[in-house]
């Protein structure tokens, strides 16, 4: 493939599709040789990984009620 | 105790071992009913519906995949069940893709404040774009995603293909970068 037919469109698709696989195919060499040049694309790809970040670190405990609850309806209360 | 005679104790009837069961999984489970339901009374009815079902069904459980997987099923059968019953949400359609790459804003993203876990303005954020994401999305987004299940287990889980559960993720992934960085454009 040549470089000129990867359009920055493809290579979002591509971030969103391929992002955590360890691909090594010519389209991913593709790819990759075009993240380097294009920032925009760079930011893409960075913005992605920060939403997939932000859901990860939102995270809730469960309330002691609802643990005690829990154990309570299950009959498995100490 | 190793989880393999915890289960097994707990399947011969040992209340011991089957209340470590289910302190050791709580959490797990309660904060991920949260993430596909956005609401805390909610997240505590699907963590008390899988746990009653684990109890129930815990005799058949064959070691033949990891426990984990087989609660994150039975916990993703109750989130689903509980979405279909509030039905109160319209969802964004995600059947044409191309829409999801166009881009009419353009964020700072260096300016979101990702790293604070307790920024109360991101986190509506993020409950308000995850909501208008269909509950399929949303889970098999969550399930490879946020909890590092690996595309086989989230199959496993959702009883989807392998390439649906790639299709999946890819706009989910997509459509929630899109909603985020409107939101802070």
């Amino acid at each position: 493939m040549k470089n000129e037919k990867v359009t920055c469109k493809e290579v979002m698709k591509h971030v969103c599709e391929s992002l955590g696989e360890n691909l090594n195919d010519d389209r991913c060499i593709e790819i990759k040789k075009h993240l380097d040049l294009c920032p925009n694309c760079r930011e893409y790809f960075k913005s992605v990984e920060i939403t997939i970040d932000c859901y990860r670190k939102y995270n809730v405990q469960v309330p002691e009620e609802a643990h005690d609850r829990l154990m309570k309806m299950l009959g498995l209360e100490e | 105790m190793e989880e393999k005679k915890l289960i097994e104790r707990a399947q011969s009837g040992d209340k011991k071992a089957l209340a470590d069961l289910v302190k050791n999984y709580e959490q797990t489970i309660y904060n991920f009913a949260f993430k596909i339901c956005r609401d805390k009374n909610y997240a505590e009815q699907i963590m008390q519906d899988t746990f009653y079902s684990m109890v129930k069904s815990l005799h058949q459980f064959d070691h033949n995949s990891k426990l984990s997987t087989w609660l994150y099923r039975i916990v993703a059968n109750h989130c689903l069940m509980m979405a279909r019953k509030l039905k109160n949400h319209p969802f964004v359609s995600l059947d044409d893709d191309e829409n999801l790459f166009e881009e009419k804003y353009a964020a700072d993203w260096s300016s979101i404040p990702y790293k604070d876990t307790e920024n109360e303005e991101l986190k509506i954020i993020l409950d308000k774009a995850i909501q208008n994401l269909s509950p399929d999305y949303r889970l098999v987004f969550l399930l490879r995603d946020v909890e590092g299940l690996s595309t086989e287990e989230t199959a496993q889980v959702t009883e989807l293909t392998i390439p649906a559960v790639k299709s999946r993720l890819h706009r989910a992934r997509a459509f929630l970068r899109k909603e985020i960085n409107e939101a802070f454009s």
